[in-house]
């Protein structure tokens, strides 16, 4: 996704002088053609992730409508006082593009795994994070991040392949229809999911959310309700992303649910280094695991 | 000198708005540390166009007390400070953009936010390049950001980014030297590729001729300027004292910091 990435932000760029990109020492292999576009709008700001974020917000003082590009522990984790105090508190148009959401990094080993970056960047004022699930979602992304003044995170990974035919973009979609279970996954572990879910046409009703925070559609809301089974997939820690929003919505809509099911990541059962397969076998994310779940509840 | 009744004048605005702040912590220490710099700064060497951040945020009611000289804010203003529903806190939110870029209080900020708008200024190819000023603390220095900030504005070549170190020796919990060493030494900064210059950071003609030979300096390299100053000048019994950061003013300190003042 890093690739489509640089070629949406490349357009832009091109027509807009004001967008400057800043990698933390980032970008081999995919970003030498931004690179000689954008000449001085290119800055390898180093291994300096700290300095990045805050001249980032410096340089949007200056007028200028920075992205800053790292591996997405470093540009979210690692930095979240940066990204709080110089950036959010004062709502600057500074984008903020992290690479390997999830266990994406695979036998880099947990220090590159982001498990809790989008609960860590809702938890910022005026964040809103960006999870595309497919390679063609990241050039509506791009535009919309682009188009919105407020400060967003984009969470890419690597393109995984999908099995089932992903709609036009938008930030909730419906995927397949069904009656006995309503199943919401959230970005790029659709790929996961869609080997498995044709199998439950009819029966499952699945959504693809790539937002957050995001309006839920009524329609969303009247499957829960009918289906009384609800289950949440997503390739982050339980706490604070797409789980908890859902929570918070059957709570406050008072639908009563016979079932919620929440297949999140559970970190390092094993403490053992692996593939993403590795990990999401582990936290019960794998295509085996997931058909398991939904056979179980269907 | 000739700045004396001005440097007396914004030490009693300060003692008197941290006097009706009561048991607050203003730390008064720290704003006559580097009031001196921030009148030189701001009274005679910024222009309109040009921009100030205040990365030792704790230093903020001196900043303010500046603006208000300048008229820039209101007595009203700045009689809000540390009232309830004030823009005027402890440390200065980003609230007033044009005067206060950025909130500060968290210390490592300031000097990467100012290279940042330096360089924006620098790609905007005006002709005559605003200029950032930015003020840290020594103690500021033991923050990695700070060094992460210096290698980004060497390598950007920002010579319109002038940098001040209020030297005092003291930080928050003890002397420089017994925490972290000094890092606010000519070499270390030289190391960094910075153009660097040492005066005493009371001596607003010192600072003057400063600003003026980094005027006519002709190489691109970001400035600094190490400010040897010292905590609570003007209030003889909290000067150089590690307490002066922790004091509030009472009636009774009022009194004797407002005769201590005069005989600056």
């Amino acid at each position: 996704m890093r690739t489509l990435f640089a070629s949406a932000l490349e357009k832009l760029a091109t027509k807009d002088k004001k967008i400057i990109f800043l990698t933390g020492d980032l970008g081999f292999h995919a970003f030498e053609k931004i690179k000689k576009t954008l000449e001085k709008r290119f800055i390898n700001a180093g291994v300096a992730e700290h300095n990045m974020v805050t001249a980032a917000a410096g340089l949007s003082y200056a007028g200028f409508k920075p992205w800053i590009y790292s591996i997405a522990p470093f540009v979210t984790i690692k930095v979240l006082e940066e990204l709080r105090n110089d950036i959010c508190l004062d709502r600057r148009n500074v984008k903020v593009v992290g690479l390997g959401g999830g266990y994406d990094y695979g036998i880099a080993g947990p220090t590159h795994h982001a498990l809790s970056d989008v609960s860590l960047m809702l938890s910022l004022p005026s964040m809103h994070v960006y999870a595309p699930a497919i390679k063609e979602d990241v050039d509506p992304i791009v535009n919309k991040m682009y188009h919105s003044r407020l400060p967003s995170y984009l969470r890419l990974t690597k393109a995984h392949e999908c099995f089932v035919a992903i709609p036009p973009y938008s930030s909730v979609r419906h995927i397949q229809k069904g009656s006995n279970l309503t199943l919401i996954v959230f970005g790029s572990i659709i790929g996961k999911v869609s080997s498995v879910i044709e199998r439950f046409k009819g029966k499952v009703d699945v959504w693809l959310i790539t937002e957050l925070p995001v309006a839920i559609p009524r329609a969303l809301i009247t499957s829960i309700k009918n289906t009384r089974k609800v289950c949440i997939i997503e390739e982050h820690n339980s706490r604070g992303a797409l789980g908890q929003h859902l929570t918070q919505l059957i709570i406050d809509k008072k639908i009563r649910v016979k079932k919620f099911i929440h297949l999140s990541a559970k970190g390092y059962i094993s403490k053992k280094y692996g593939s993403r397969d590795f990990y999401l076998k582990e936290s019960g994310l794998d295509e085996k695991s997931i058909l398991k779940i939904l056979e179980a509840n269907v | 000198m000739k700045y004396k009744n001005i440097q007396k004048k914004l030490r009693i605005d300060i003692l008197e708005k941290a006097f009706l702040a009561g048991t607050a912590h203003p730390h008064i220490g720290s704003c006559f540390s580097c009031i001196d710099i921030l009148a030189a700064i701001h009274l005679f060497e910024m222009k309109k166009k040009d921009i100030f951040i205040l990365s030792k945020g704790h230093a903020s009611l001196a900043l303010y007390a500046i603006l208000h000289h300048q008229k820039k804010i209101s007595r009203l203003q700045l009689d809000s400070y540390l009232k309830e529903n004030t823009d005027f806190g402890l440390h200065p939110s980003g609230r007033l953009k044009k005067h206060i870029p950025l909130a500060t209080g968290s210390l490592g900020h300031g000097l990467s936010f100012a290279a940042g708008v330096a360089l924006g200024y620098q790609l905007n190819n005006n002709k005559n390049i605003r200029r950032v000023f930015c003020l840290v603390s020594d103690g500021e220095c033991n923050e990695g950001a700070i060094w992460e900030a210096a290698l980004f504005a060497s390598r950007h070549n920002l010579s319109n980014l002038i940098v001040l170190i209020d030297k005092n020796q003291v930080q928050a919990f003890g002397r420089i030297t017994e925490v972290l060493g000094d890092a606010a030494t000519k070499a270390k900064w030289k190391a960094f590729d910075f153009s660097v210059y040492e005066c005493n950071g009371h001596d607003m003609d010192a600072l003057d001729s400063i600003f003026k030979k980094i005027k006519r300096k002709i190489n691109k390299k970001p400035s600094l300027i190490i400010c040897n100053t010292k905590r609570a000048l003007g209030i003889e019994s909290l000067e150089d004292k590690l307490e002066s950061n922790y004091a509030s003013i009472d009636s009774v300190l009022f009194e004797q910091a407002k005769k201590s003042i005069q005989q600056l």
